[in-house]
């Protein structure tokens, strides 16, 4: 499996990396912009991502607009629903608003922090991401 | 940063729309429990319901609940589409409740934090059996199926984060020694140790790292950090450590708010100023369109912005579009008890103004300050009456659980009982509501119990069959009564006073002795219950005891009335509000006391003629030919003065009145009525029989409110 994170705090950074990396091939970014191009970049190269993980809060494009960007991308691209990347937003906001708004712009699971690993597993499995 | 504050979190929500939608799912269906069936609007609502229920706790990953509200979804769906005739209504009914308590208590499980791990699979065999028997009936008539209901799985899904909501917060300051070199490095060290432990934090200074001067401004005003953690202050004065050269260290527990306020003194305030007159209007416009903007969050409000190391993230702030006026918000509770708490802080320090000490020199002018003054009192009188009808809801919620409750109980001990409910729109605090449920609910039960009898029995008595008992709710008089009465059996008087006797509570007394509602009240005691055989819902003697304690916790009283054979009566009086009093203040030699307004029955300059003295001591007053027993406070509370003003005959006898029965207590010298905020006793005092509370005065002196129930019914035992 391919996944992406982007995510601006180290911390998190290192954890989640470590913890993604069982599952897959785990590449990281910074910030939100840099997210978008290393997915565009997976496109172009016709090996795309199986998984995005967005922070919500970070430096120049912050996890809204990566995730509108990265729909945008695959609506302008005519990538039918089923194949499009599944993206989870990891944030610590998590007020109703924020997380009903994650969802009008077709995020795939959104997931408070501290994450509830046990409960991320389970829906990567439920995704059929993982065995 | 405001408007992190007034929102609530994804759970928060999910919690209460599914609350709110079994609410009225239970109301539908207790509604027409003793219909044939339900009809169409009731059927779709159920079904909406559960469709509701279904999707969202899909989303936020309840398995179990969304498989039984999924279940009873389908067999509404087969309800709504074929209109079968012959369903067994109350099984439905039955199987409808199962359903909303099994999912009430799978959210009460999350509510405590817990995992919603009940075992769905006995709930969904029923509905199942109960589905087919509904399909065969349907096929039978010779009507096709209709379609399966589609079961679409959410595609979207919430992970509630693994903290709880209880972050501490802190504001922690170090100071260093004068000597000490390179402080903020020191600074950055117990910074980068509390970063293991802190869920976020703030310093100031801030530029610790890059700036080497700041060294110099920590050695000088200390070094001050805003923490949020889960741990005690303990962990954090630990992580903070005791390296050289730190002078002390200070920790101290905050607020959410302060903590979100940062280190600026306030919040820069929103507001457009205009230089052209001309545009003033427009100033105003746009100032108005921001108050109002803060609803949907827009892609790019969450851009950090020039982030520094552990310096708060700086956002690049939403202004999104307006969102259409809502006329009502809904209010963390907490939030409004700290208001009420707030308000009650005000009416104190208000007096701390106005009567000020300072104000008494001789010879000031003080009419400018009176004026302002009144205009003051006012103000926090309307604040109180504001805040007071804020937290006042109207019972209805509470009596409808009854209706459940009375439905419930009834069925299993086979009676029929009508419930009739009258005035379930009083209002009344919302503090007072979540304390009354639940000895509502006893009573309730007691009635349908021990009150109302057998049908036979009822059949052989000349009576309806059909029992009932009626809950009422009204305002009198600055209290609330909830009554709860039945048409059964009644209370016996015989059967309470042998049962007391042998249970050892009133000695030997002769039955002569009580009234009949003193023999009445025996059933309040602990341990005490006629009912030869324990039922599942009440006998066993535990309950009445609580029940009463549980109301006099918010200062109300239980009251007991009854005619045998022809049913008996519960009252419970509560205050409608608990905070605030309006109170007399007065005093006695040198402490002062309060009185509530509404206990007192007059004042009587005293006079030595007045005193009737009993050989044994105790003293009476007549008054206009009537005796009144009569307390000296200062024996009573072993206060140390002489009572020297009683001869000096410069007293004053204040007659109290509480429940129709009266008492006199002598003071020294009466100072004044005001608002009093009621306070509790701290806990470290024993409880004081005949004192009720504490409050602050204007002067800043404690005084102590007296409790006149508790003085009369201590005055009787004597």
């Amino acid at each position: 499996m391919k996944i992406l994170m982007a995510e601006d705090d180290f911390a998190s950074r290192k954890f989640m990396s470590n913890y993604l990396g069982k599952y897959g091939d785990c590449d990281i970014t910074v910030d939100g912009e840099e997210a978008v191009d290393a997915f565009m970049m997976a496109l172009e190269d016709e090996e795309p991502y199986d998984l995005i993980c967005l922070d919500v809060m970070m430096p120049v494009l912050d996890g809204y607009q990566a995730l509108k960007a990265i729909r945008d991308i695959e609506t302008e691209r005519g990538i039918p629903e089923k194949d499009r990347v599944k993206i989870i937003m990891t944030t610590a906001l998590n007020e109703e608003r924020n997380v009903k708004k994650a969802f009008e712009m077709g995020c795939t699971v959104y997931s408070g922090k501290p994450i509830d690993l046990d409960k991320f597993e389970k829906i990567l499995k439920k995704l059929e991401l993982i065995e | 940063m405001g408007e992190d504050f007034n929102t609530e979190s994804m759970l928060d929500i999910f919690l209460y729309e599914s609350e709110q939608l079994l609410e009225t799912l239970q109301n539908v269906v207790l509604e027409q429990k003793d219909e044939d069936c339900f009809d169409d609007a009731s059927i779709n609502e159920i079904f909406r319901a559960m469709h509701t229920i279904k999707g969202s706790s899909g989303i936020m990953m309840y398995d179990n609940i969304t498989k039984v509200s999924h279940k009873l979804e389908d067999v509404f769906y087969y309800l709504r589409e074929s209109h079968p005739d012959n369903v067994p209504h109350l099984e439905l009914v039955d199987h409808v409740l199962d359903v909303a308590d099994f999912i009430t208590a799978e959210l009460d499980k999350i509510k405590e934090g817990d995992t919603p791990d009940g075992d769905e699979s006995q709930i969904i065999t029923e509905l199942d059996k109960f589905l087919n028997k509904i399909k065969t009936g349907i096929t039978e008539t010779g009507d096709d199926l209709p379609p399966e209901n589609k079961h679409e799985e959410p595609k979207q899904f919430y992970i509630p984060p693994t903290e709880n909501e209880s972050s501490k917060y802190y504001k922690a300051s170090i100071y260093y020694r004068s000597d000490t070199e390179m402080c903020n490095i020191r600074a950055y060290t117990a910074v980068y140790s509390l970063k293991e432990i802190t869920e976020d934090m703030e310093y100031m200074p801030d530029d610790i790292i890059t700036n080497e001067d700041s060294g110099a401004v920590i050695l000088e005003d200390g070094f001050h950090m805003l923490i949020k953690c889960q741990c005690t202050k303990e962990e954090v004065l630990e992580a903070i450590g005791d390296t050289s050269g730190v002078d002390w260290v200070e920790v101290n527990e905050c607020t959410a708010k302060e903590f979100e306020m940062g280190f600026h003194e306030q919040e820069p305030a929103p507001i457009v100023i205009e230089l052209d007159d001309k545009d003033k209007g427009k100033g105003k416009e746009k100032a108005e369109e921001k108050k109002e903007e803060k609803k949907e969050p827009t892609p790019g409000d969450y851009v950090i912005k020039g982030k520094e190391t552990g310096k708060g993230k700086k956002l690049a702030k939403n202004q999104p579009k307006n969102s259409p006026k809502q006329s009502y918000i809904s209010v963390n509770v907490e939030k409004m008890d700290s208001l009420m708490d707030m308000i009650g802080e005000l009416v104190i320090s208000e007096a701390v103004v106005l009567q000020n000490p300072d104000l008494k020199v001789p010879g000031l002018d003080l009419s400018n300050f009176q004026k302002a003054a009144s205009q003051l009192s006012k103000i926090t009188t309307e604040l109180q009456d504001v805040i007071m009808s804020m937290r006042m809801m109207p019972l209805t919620n509470t009596f409808q659980k009854m209706n459940r409750i009375v439905f419930d109980v009834s069925r299993k001990l086979g009676k029929d009982i009508e419930l009739e409910v009258i005035g379930e729109n009083t209002e009344v605090d919302k503090n007072i509501i979540e304390h009354i449920s639940d000895p509502l609910m006893h009573l309730i039960r007691n009635s349908v119990d021990h009150g109302i009898e057998a049908k036979e029995d009822r059949i052989a008595a000349g009576k309806d069959p059909k029992g009932k008992i009626t809950l009422e709710a009204k305002n009198e008089g600055g209290k609330v009564y909830v009554i709860v009465r039945d048409d059964g059996k009644g209370l016996n008087r015989e059967v309470l006073y042998e049962k007391a006797r042998k249970n050892g509570l009133i000695g030997n007394r002769p039955m002569s002795d009580f009234t009949d509602k003193e023999i009445y009240q025996f059933i309040t005691y602990a341990g005490f219950s006629t009912k030869e055989q324990v039922t599942e819902y009440s006998g066993r003697g535990v309950g009445m005891d609580v029940v009463v304690k549980n109301i006099q916790t918010i200062g109300g009283k239980l009251e007991i009335d009854s005619v045998e054979g022809a049913g008996s009566e519960m009252t419970l009086k509560i205050p409608l509000t608990l905070a605030i009093i309006n109170g007399i203040v007065m005093e006695v030699g040198s402490s002062t006391f309060v009185i509530e307004t509404n206990a007192i029955k007059e004042f009587v300059r005293f006079g030595k003629d007045m005193l009737v003295k009993e050989p044994d001591g105790e003293e009476y007053v007549m008054l206009r030919g009537e005796c009144y027993p009569f307390i000296r406070l200062n024996q009573r509370f072993h206060l140390e003065e002489t009572d020297s003003s009683i001869d000096a005959e410069d007293g004053i006898v204040v007659v109290l009145e509480h429940e129709n029965k009266y008492v006199c207590i002598f003071i020294d010298t009466l100072i004044g009525e005001q608002e009093i905020v009621v306070k509790p006793i701290p806990s470290y005092i024993k409880k004081v029989q005949g004192l009720s509370g504490c409050t602050q005065l204007g002067d800043g002196s404690i005084a102590l409110i007296l409790d006149i129930a508790g003085l009369i019914t201590d005055q009787e035992r004597r």
